[in-house]
């Protein structure tokens, strides 16, 4: 008679702790951040200040959301700044000859769609990998977005509708950040509760394992990048909208901003572990810290010096102290 | 030589029908006969080893059995019937399941996650998370494995338990034929002893076990027949029963 042997059963308190280490390190350290604003500015913790921050963070949510179930792939999207960027312009081109807001969205919508299809066919279907061929991407898009505009802004004029998108407010609280934060949810209920979600996680985590099971390994891998697309182009609507104009030089730098949130939120690069949660929190936090440095007038070339320490600390720290080897009540 | 001494001189069959038979399966990689011509019964209830060196073909010959390599030529019949694979997914739904060496699990997802993985139960768009963990403790408990704790990720188990969890999803899907890769080659002894007698108990429900393994002792604990593979072709069939350790190991190393 053979048994496996069973440790003592933790307690549920820190079987809990232990599941979500991850997130709540993040979570520690968002509260920290504004803890620290709040103390050494006096404008930080005011509605109106608060209120822009996640005005003007809305793209980065949003597309943070779509580059979690990327990266739980163990994928990247590189051209996620230059994808904007392209929508953005494309959008106002569009505008200035005379279709409507509406048109104009759908068709954009289904033309990041496209672009992110195409990104995941080349990597999943042709096998090249994700890096390179987002790179490319990169390159090729904003190249695309600079030579349909000449280097131009084109400004958007009388879409009272479309400004309302990325002006506007409901209930007090402005229209991009409602939006946000119903993509982050619909994120967070896919990532965990629909068999779609599973697929993804079960293709980062062991591929060849996902395909012996019989799930369709390639169109997973290629539909994030889509889904990736997709938020790209609501983010290029919003910034367009927000702005009143289009200009291939919309989000430069988007990119890094994503991955950070991403990243910071406690999501591996190597694919499998993840949360929507954490990408929330750890964008949340990335854009409080350039928003509380500019308040603070730190010099605005320090504050890319300092967003960038502060993300390797938050990462190390959260690799350092709550990685796959740590376990709370384990002495060691 | 005549035909069928080639192939081993098969046993005569018992009155059941086998539940797979493979006749005459060759499979060619390239310029390599990764198996020259093999036949193979497996019947219910029974545990047939299949064992031979490295590269004798017994992984090739199983991953045939499980639809992963299709033969370049041999019938393949199930239950009396002829069928010819076209992927994992036909043997599965044959029945046919396989526990792979690697094992084949999602670190990253829970243990009854990794138990319905490419199976999920669904309640309208959603996972029905209540009805697959039920379902789970029902499974794991019907093979008597005893996991501390269903929803923890299955990177923070132990190997025995990892391996416990391979075997319990193979199994719990009503398979007729199971087949198992080296189940016990990285293990402790106490796991050892768990798997072996796990295989017992999937034995005695009339599943039809293939057992691939190095570990002779672990054979003449828990097979009924053993099939031995040499260079691609299978050299001989012996009742467990009557046969030795001694015997066996001159017919892996070719030294009859």
């Amino acid at each position: 008679m053979a048994n496996y042997t069973e440790r003592a059963k933790q307690s549920h308190a820190v079987e809990w702790l232990n599941d979500n280490a991850q997130v709540l390190s993040i979570a520690l350290f968002f509260i920290a951040c504004m803890g620290f604003f709040w103390a050494l500015t006096d404008t930080f913790m005011t509605t109106g200040n608060l209120l822009n921050v996640v005005r003007q963070g809305a793209p980065v949510l949003i597309v943070a959301v779509a580059m979690t179930f990327v990266i739980m792939t163990a994928g990247i999207d590189l051209a996620v700044g230059s994808i904007v960027a392209l929508i953005n312009a494309l959008a106002a081109i569009l505008m200035a000859n005379g279709f409507d807001w509406v048109t104009t969205s759908v068709m954009m919508l289904a033309a990041g769609a496209v672009v992110g299809l195409a990104q995941g066919w080349f990597i999943s279907f042709q096998g090249i990998a994700a890096f390179i061929v987002t790179l490319a991407g990169m390159s090729i898009l904003r190249g695309i977005a600079l030579y349909i505009t000449e280097g131009y802004s084109i400004p958007i004029k009388d879409q009272a509708g479309f400004f309302w998108l990325g002006r506007g407010t409901l209930a007090g609280i402005p229209v991009p950040a409602i939006l946000a934060v119903l993509v982050a949810i619909i994120g967070f209920i896919i990532m965990r509760n629909t068999r779609y979600g599973r697929q993804v996680v079960a293709v980062g985590s062991n591929l060849e394992a996902a395909r012996r099971v019989g799930m369709p390994a390639r169109w997973i891998v290629c539909s994030v990048y889509m889904m990736s697309g997709i938020a790209c182009a609501i983010a290029g609507l919003l910034i367009a909208a927000r702005l009143g104009s289009g200009s291939s030089n919309a989000a430069v730098g988007f990119e890094m901003q994503v991955i950070a949130a991403v990243v910071l939120g406690g999501t591996s690069l190597m694919g499998g572990r993840g949360s929507i949660l954490g990408t929330a929190l750890g964008a949340l936090t990335i854009l409080i810290i350039g928003n509380g440095l500019i308040l603070m007038h730190v010099s605005p070339f320090l504050t890319q010096i300092v967003t960038g320490v502060i993300i390797l600390l938050a990462v190390w720290m959260n690799t350092r102290l709550f990685g796959a080897g740590f376990k709370l009540g384990k002495k060691g | 030589m005549s035909e069928t001494a080639q192939r081993g001189g098969a046993i005569p069959p018992n009155s059941a029908t086998p539940l797979v038979s493979l006749r005459d399966i060759r499979l060619t990689f390239g310029s390599h006969q990764a198996l020259r011509g093999v036949d193979l019964d497996v019947m219910p209830g029974e545990c047939l080893a299949l064992l031979g060196d490295n590269a004798a073909g017994k992984s090739t010959l199983s991953k045939v059995i499980s639809g992963t390599y299709i033969p370049d030529s041999g019938t393949i019949t199930v239950q009396g019937e002829e069928v010819r694979f076209t992927g994992p997914n036909d043997a599965r739904s044959r029945n046919i399941e396989m526990v792979f060496q690697d094992l084949a699990l999602c670190d990253h997802i829970d243990v009854v996650g990794n138990l319905f993985l490419g199976r999920e139960l669904n309640k309208g768009p959603f996972l029905d998370q209540k009805a697959m963990l039920a379902r789970a403790q029902e499974m794991l408990e019907a093979l008597e494995i005893r996991i501390p704790r269903l929803t923890a990720r299955v990177e923070k188990l132990s190997g025995g338990q990892r391996q416990a969890i391979a075997i319990a999803r193979a199994a719990s899907f009503q398979p007729k034929v199971l087949i198992m890769d080296e189940p016990t080659s990285a293990l402790a002894v106490a796991e050892v002893e768990a798997v072996l007698s796990l295989i017992n108990r999937v034995k005695a429900k009339g599943v039809g076990v293939v057992l691939i393994t190095h570990r002779l002792q672990d054979v003449f604990r828990v097979c009924d027949r053993a099939a031995i593979m040499y260079e691609g072709t299978k050299v001989a069939e012996r009742m467990i029963a009557d046969t030795n350790l001694e015997e066996i190991v001159n017919l892996i190393t070719g030294g009859h």
